[in-house]
């Protein structure tokens, strides 16, 4: 999974309109996928480091959890409902999201796009 | 050359809702058989625009659509700038009243979506004599907020584009996406407080759980449709509503989510004429 957010972080910087949508988002997002951590830092709208845990003494701003099956029919091209999303994952129980909901929600289109990059075909 | 004009035209009428003068904006499109419109929470009459533009079905029907006091092209009632918004159960109902009495609609089939739907429903329990026949679309008895809708309406942050992005959750893939930035683009223009005003009713009163059995669907028909891709009423919810209403029908849309008549017109297109066909002539 980790290659995944490598190539999602270099189609970030191809996308312009998300670079401007993140200008001010400079926070540590956890994503945990099957138990394994996996650090996004972003910069002002760029993605700068994916670190893997596990780390105890990394602090984040909010996490996403969820398993490798849910994030693989979350990017198909046409997710099934419920897959659509990432509040879709946790309204049937798929994944969790913790911490300060209020930042998310705050640049909710940046990172709901941001994590749905990988829709966009071979990332590799 | 003078450009193909559409065949909407847009009005206002003056309506009084609690004791107020409120200035409401209407289209109407068709002849026929007269279906008000209801939109849903945080958006306009814009989400109706496919249907009245629609031949095939404005050949018989003469649709009505309004923006509800606060949104769209209607203005708030005078004094609002000191006033929190909060929409109630019962000023909703008034306000839909008062737009068919406004107007003279003689048995009127109510349409409503989302927020729409759900009055549509207390409607047909409480008031089913001004109406022939309902359509609730993506409505149920009640779902409380998987959100908090104070996230809607804060000095810090843009409530419309916060709440265009959390809805764009209920918008399927299925989706063409320039009609999915269209839907966005309502609720990015929704006015401050307005959003979470009407969610406030939507996500709080839990009234009608205990008046669907009122609804008696021999003397007005209830055809419930509601979309696959919709997470804020489920098709759960919507069977559980139907199930609640003796006689009611229920479709589920695949391909669709919560904003059906706007997100992808042309797949809503053949449920709606469905919903309209049970429903009862004109008078």
């Amino acid at each position: 999974m980790l290659d995944r957010f490598q190539a999602a972080q270099r189609r970030l910087e191809s996308q312009p309109h998300l670079l401007r949508l993140g200008a001010l988002f400079t926070e540590t997002v956890l994503v945990e996928i099957d138990g394994a951590e996996i650090y996004l830092h972003f910069e002002e709208g760029r993605l700068v480091s994916v670190m893997p845990g596990p780390s105890r003494k990394t602090p984040w701003r909010f996490a996403l959890r969820t398993d490798r099956a849910a994030l693989e029919a979350f990017w198909q091209p046409r997710p099934a409902p419920g897959f659509h999303d990432i509040f879709g994952l946790v309204k049937i129980g798929r994944g969790r999201i913790d911490g300060d909901i209020l930042a998310l929600v705050k640049n909710l289109r940046f990172f709901k796009e941001f994590m749905a990059l990988p829709r966009q075909g071979d990332l590799a | 050359m003078i450009a193909s004009l559409e065949p909407i035209v847009g009005r206002y009428v003056t309506l009084e809702v609690a004791g107020r003068p409120s200035r409401v904006y209407f289209e109407e499109a068709g002849q026929g058989r007269p279906v008000l419109c209801l939109h849903t929470a945080g958006a306009d009459t814009r989400q109706w625009r496919h249907i009245l533009n629609d031949p095939g079905l404005t050949a018989t029907n003469r649709f009505i659509a309004f923006d509800m006091p606060w949104h769209g092209k209607s203005l708030p009632p005078g004094g609002f700038q000191t006033e929190e918004y909060l929409l109630t159960t019962e000023g909703y109902m008034e306000t839909v009243l008062a737009m068919v009495a406004a107007l003279g609609l003689d048995k009127p089939i109510l349409a409503g979506c989302s927020m729409g739907g759900r009055i549509a429903l207390q409607l047909a329990a409480l008031h089913p004599d001004v109406f022939s026949g309902f359509i609730a679309i993506e409505a149920s008895d009640f779902q409380p907020a998987w959100y908090d809708i104070d996230w809607f309406h804060r000095p810090d942050a843009h409530g419309g584009e916060m709440g265009a992005a959390l809805v764009s959750a209920n918008i399927s893939p299925y989706a063409p996406e320039a009609e999915r930035w269209n839907t966005l683009w309502m609720f990015m223009q929704s006015g401050p407080g307005v959003f979470r005003g009407d969610l406030s009713f939507y996500t709080k009163d839990d009234s009608l759980v205990r008046r669907l059995d009122r609804i008696d669907t021999r003397k007005t028909p209830v055809h419930l449709l509601v979309g696959a891709y919709d997470l804020t009423c489920t098709p759960e919810d919507a069977a559980r509503t139907a199930a609640a209403i003796p006689g009611a029908t229920l479709a589920v849309m695949d391909e669709l989510g919560h904003f059906p008549m706007s997100e992808h017109p042309q797949g809503f297109r053949s449920y709606f004429a469905d919903a309209l066909d049970r429903m009862p002539a004109a008078a």
